[in-house]
């Protein structure tokens, strides 16, 4: 068994220590670092892609209900609007602002934000509805500062300017959007059960019975290609195609 | 009746603060009928030690800004801010004032298991304990009582302080403060000894143990270094400063023996550490920096007068003592209580006897004086 003990010093050894801390503490009671963010006068500056508030666009959603599905803690649930469409809404109670909704959003209609201090009365308000989610929520902003850390060989500096960082992120759109469609790949398979008529929100299937044979139809101008069908078609004969 | 007020009030004026600068004021002022009186009876050089420095008014300034000083200066030095809230733009500088305020009017809670009397007496009488020793401090020529025993009567003092926080642990009767309490105790022995023997070592040295006539002699801090880090040690022990902080350790024994106590009681108490802190250093500065003795500043000094000036340096050397002695607790940790009676057993009791031989060999050997 390996024993710990206290390394070894001579003498001249522990006075030249002590007087090294010793120095430190006068450079530092001279010209001192700090670690301290003042926080509601100054703010620290957060990378773009941080994990904040989570904001809504309605016109850029496309009814895919990606978000509820992908969310590991249940924070979103979809809740029908009065166009008859279905949109998100996040009860922060739950949130672990792991921005899973964000990154599986195909539309591009969830969008991260960098506000991280919105305060609720109780647990009931932090079910943030989708009307609440289109604008950022009101904070005060009482920060004069703006601060970075910095990072230089040794020590750790806190860089302070005078300037306001903007909490939105204006975030570049994806190059090039991929329109998806969707496709039946097996026809007479289908057993005309109807699922995904009901099931698509922007009515691009239709049924019609021609012959006494039951038809369905897709139609590729309508259809926004957010896959309800196809996750609910019971034969799974649908499949997402590009357009 | 008349002959006594005339002995009197001659007594009074013969030892008057000579304040050259305010002189023609003080003149007109004393013409003046009762208001005369008084200030010729504070300006008399006894009572102005008592009242004004370094006695009371001197100890209530410190104390209100000095706990700012020791916090804003650790925050510095640990990256830290320190207290701010309190009028930012002074940087926090009346905090303690705002604390007093809210101890002052805090109720003070006497728990079920104390010693109610002894509980609510010790708080008060430590505090009284503490101001006792600066009857005998001298800033400058300036001391309230002149004895050839002033640092002898000072030391005796100044040994009182454990007393009254043993009483205070004893009387809260709680398991913190019991704790709080051995640890002082066991710590009290381990400086108070070697404490003392640096003081002898300076008093053999120097030939005297009247602290105006040490301030002609050269400075004990060059004449024999031992002495003074011993002693600078034994003041940290004694105030229970960081490394030393043994007996009142927050982590682990929440502030020992004064857990129990709340309100005006607790601001005393916290407040009292200062006050030891402050008559040590004053000790210190008079012991080994040459107490109020300063180089003449040309335009100042002839203004001041030298019984002022006097004061000036002593509180300038005492502040740097003060500084030093509060800095210690952003440089070390915390000893153990093994390792801190191991200390005051073994380096400092050998450190202050090699002090005491190091002053017998210059004082015999003729090097010094």
């Amino acid at each position: 068994m390996k024993k710990v003990t206290v390394p070894e010093q001579s003498t001249v050894e522990k006075a030249v220590r002590h007087a090294a801390a010793i120095g430190v503490a006068v450079k530092e009671s001279v010209y001192p670092l700090t670690a301290t963010v003042q926080y509601p006068r100054q703010r620290k500056k957060m990378p773009d892609n941080f994990r904040g508030y989570i904001l809504f666009d309605p016109e850029k959603c496309i009814n895919c209900w990606e978000c509820a599905f992908i969310c590991p803690a249940n924070a979103i649930r979809m809740k029908e609007a009065p166009n008859k469409k279905y949109y998100p809404t996040i009860d922060y109670g739950r949130c672990i602002f792991c921005h899973f909704c964000i990154d599986s959003c195909s539309g591009g209609a969830l969008r991260a934000t960098k506000i991280h201090d919105v305060a609720y009365k109780d647990m009931d308000e932090m079910l943030t509805l989708t009307e609440e989610m289109i604008e950022p929520p009101e904070i005060i902003r009482e920060d004069k500062k703006l601060v970075e850390y910095q990072i230089d060989e040794k020590d750790l500096r806190l860089k302070k300017t005078r300037e306001e960082d903007n909490l939105i992120v204006e975030k570049a759109p994806p190059p090039v959007e991929i329109q998806m469609v969707s496709q039946c790949i097996d026809r007479a398979s289908c057993i005309g059960c109807h699922v995904c008529e009901h099931v698509c929100e922007s009515g691009a299937i239709s049924s019609s019975i021609a012959n006494g044979v039951m038809r369905m139809k897709i139609d590729t101008d309508t259809c926004t290609g957010c896959g309800l069908c196809v996750k609910e078609c019971s034969m799974q004969i649908l499949t997402l195609v590009r357009k | 009746m008349e002959e006594v007020i005339n002995e009197l009030m001659g007594t009074i004026m013969s030892n008057q603060l000579n304040i050259p600068a305010l002189q023609p004021v003080l003149d007109s002022v004393s013409q003046l009928p009762v208001v005369g009186l008084l200030i010729s009876f504070i300006l008399w050089k006894p009572v102005f030690a008592l009242l004004i420095c370094p006695g009371l008014s001197t100890v209530g300034i410190l104390l209100l800004f000095f706990p700012w000083v020791e916090r804003k200066l650790c925050g510095r030095i640990q990256w830290r801010v320190g207290p701010r809230e309190i009028v930012p733009w002074l940087g926090g500088l009346i905090q303690l004032l705002a604390d007093t305020l809210r101890f002052l009017f805090q109720e003070v809670i006497v728990h079920k298991d104390a010693h109610r009397p002894y509980f609510l007496q010790f708080a008060f009488l430590s505090f009284i304990a503490a101001l006792l020793p600066l009857l005998f401090l001298n800033a400058g020529n300036v001391i309230a009582i002149e004895t050839p025993y002033a640092i002898q009567a000072m030391l005796a003092l100044v040994c009182l302080f454990p007393f009254f926080i043993l009483g205070l642990g004893w009387a809260s009767n709680s398991r913190f403060a019991y704790i709080g309490t051995v640890r002082e105790a066991f710590m009290y022995f381990a400086y108070e000894i070697s404490f003392i023997i640096a003081v002898i070592a300076m008093v053999v040295l120097y030939g005297t143990s009247n602290p105006l006539e040490m301030a002609d002699k050269p400075w004990g801090l060059i004449l024999n270094p031992i002495a003074a880090f011993t002693f600078f040690v034994g003041a940290a022990m004694a105030t229970s400063r960081m490394p030393f902080e043994i007996a009142e350790a927050d982590q682990e024994v929440a502030a020992g023996p004064h857990v129990e106590y709340s309100g005006i009681a607790f601001g005393l108490i916290y407040v009292m550490c200062y006050e030891k802190a402050y008559i040590l250093a004053g000790l210190m500065t008079v012991l080994f920096l040459g107490g109020g003795s300063g180089p003449d500043i040309p335009g100042i000094t002839p203004l001041l007068g030298n019984d002022l000036m006097g004061i000036v340096w002593f509180l300038i050397k005492t502040i740097i003592v003060l500084t030093t002695l509060f800095v210690l607790r952003t440089i070390y940790p915390r000893y153990r209580l093994d390792q801190g009676l191991n200390i005051g057993w073994g380096a400092m009791i050998t450190l202050s006897l090699i002090a005491l031989a190091l002053s017998i060999v210059l004082v015999q050997g003729g090097i010094v004086l």
